[in-house]
């Protein structure tokens, strides 16, 4: 099975354009503390990153109805895999080697292996070091030879990925000098800013009870 | 630090298998006359209790240091301490800042361009042109 075709069995995939209004959370937290991410915590809405609205081949039009059915304001969940990438799920699934996500938290991407360490561009609030994150939003999985790519997101059932929180981290004090011309005066502006810092401690691909006997690291 | 006589085989990746806290010991000085110390003074007596007794992997220990300002000291796993002044803070600042070094690493603050850190290769690895099924032109 080459890759293209994988690929582009997989764009087959593109659902029908959901509204931008809608924004998913990025992260359910799994730990006994309650949940952190109030709905005042996300931001407002941005526009979703760009929907594949290609053009469907008329093999596979667009199924509305399956997709999950909307409950008053709640973020949507990720649009359910189609059968033909359940069908090739088992051959990324089974590649020797490490996985790769690309995970996407606030808006921002980072392609990730498990037991990477990554440096959140803000300090997350409500979070203790210890805590433990199921980050639910990836636009890719791969593996040495396949990749899986979400439209925008792969559907969350298809993996697990963990991070756990390590702390708070800063960077050194930021010195800005304000200066105009002609004037002996000088400001200095003092900023240091603090980001959480979170690893990756586990990344699985769940691989349905139907499609194949067991499911792989 | 110590001269290394081994090169350490593995690198320490904290919380993919058992998480520590990097914070083992917090030291807190206090002064029993001195104003500034008067917001140490009460969140020793308020407050620190049921911080120490939420955080048990954390050793707290408390000693008066007289005619001297208050001070927090972090000692971390990695060797390094963290010292902060903590001098006419109010009580739930002093909080802040516990909170501060129960969350830090212990390491000297860098600046970081890459948001990922990885030691793991490359998933994919490198691509190569004597391989695959090359290009029809």
């Amino acid at each position: 099975m080459s890759r293209t075709l994988l690929r582009s069995l997989l764009e087959l995939r593109a659902t029908a354009p959901r509204p931008s209004t809608l924004r998913p959370t990025f992260t359910t937290v799994t730990t006994t503390r309650s949940l952190h991410q109030t709905p005042s915590q996300i931001g407002p809405p941005s526009p979703t990153p760009s929907q594949s609205s290609a053009p469907l081949p008329p093999s596979s039009p667009p199924n509305p109805s399956s997709l999950p059915p909307r409950q008053g304001g709640a973020p949507r969940t990720t649009s359910p895999a189609t059968p033909q990438t359940l069908q090739l799920l088992p051959l990324l699934a089974l590649q020797p080697g490490n996985k790769y996500l690309q995970l996407y938290i606030q808006g921002q991407a980072y392609l990730v292996t498990p037991g990477d360490q990554i440096r959140l561009p803000f300090k997350m609030p409500g979070v203790s070091p210890g805590d433990v994150l199921r980050l639910n939003r990836a636009t890719a999985i791969g593996s040495r030879d396949f990749t899986l790519k979400g439209s925008p997101y792969v559907d969350e059932s298809l993996f697990e990925c963990r991070a756990v929180v390590e702390g708070t981290e800063a960077e050194p004090m930021r010195l800005k000098i304000k200066k105009k011309q002609r004037c002996r005066r000088t400001k200095t502006v003092r900023s240091k800013h603090k980001y959480t810092v979170l690893r990756v401690s586990e990344v699985r691909i769940l691989v349905p009870e139907g499609q194949a006997q067991g499911q792989q690291q | 630090m110590a001269v290394k006589a081994l090169k350490a085989v593995s690198q320490g990746r904290n919380g993919v298998g058992a998480f520590i806290l990097q914070c083992k010991r917090i030291d807190l000085h206090y002064c029993d006359w001195a104003g500034s110390s008067r917001g140490m003074n009460g969140f020793i007596k308020s407050l620190l209790p049921k911080f120490a007794a939420a955080h048990p992997q954390i050793e707290f220990t408390i000693s008066p240091r007289p005619a001297k300002h208050p001070v927090a000291i972090g000692h971390y796993i990695n060797g390094r301490s963290k010292p902060i002044c903590v001098r006419n803070m109010e009580p739930y600042e002093i909080l802040k800042k516990l909170e501060l070094l129960r969350d830090a690493s212990g390491e000297k603050l860098k600046k970081v361009t890459k948001p990922v850190r990885s030691i793991n290769e490359s998933v994919r690895g490198i691509w190569s042109p004597y391989h695959g099924n090359g290009m029809q032109l």
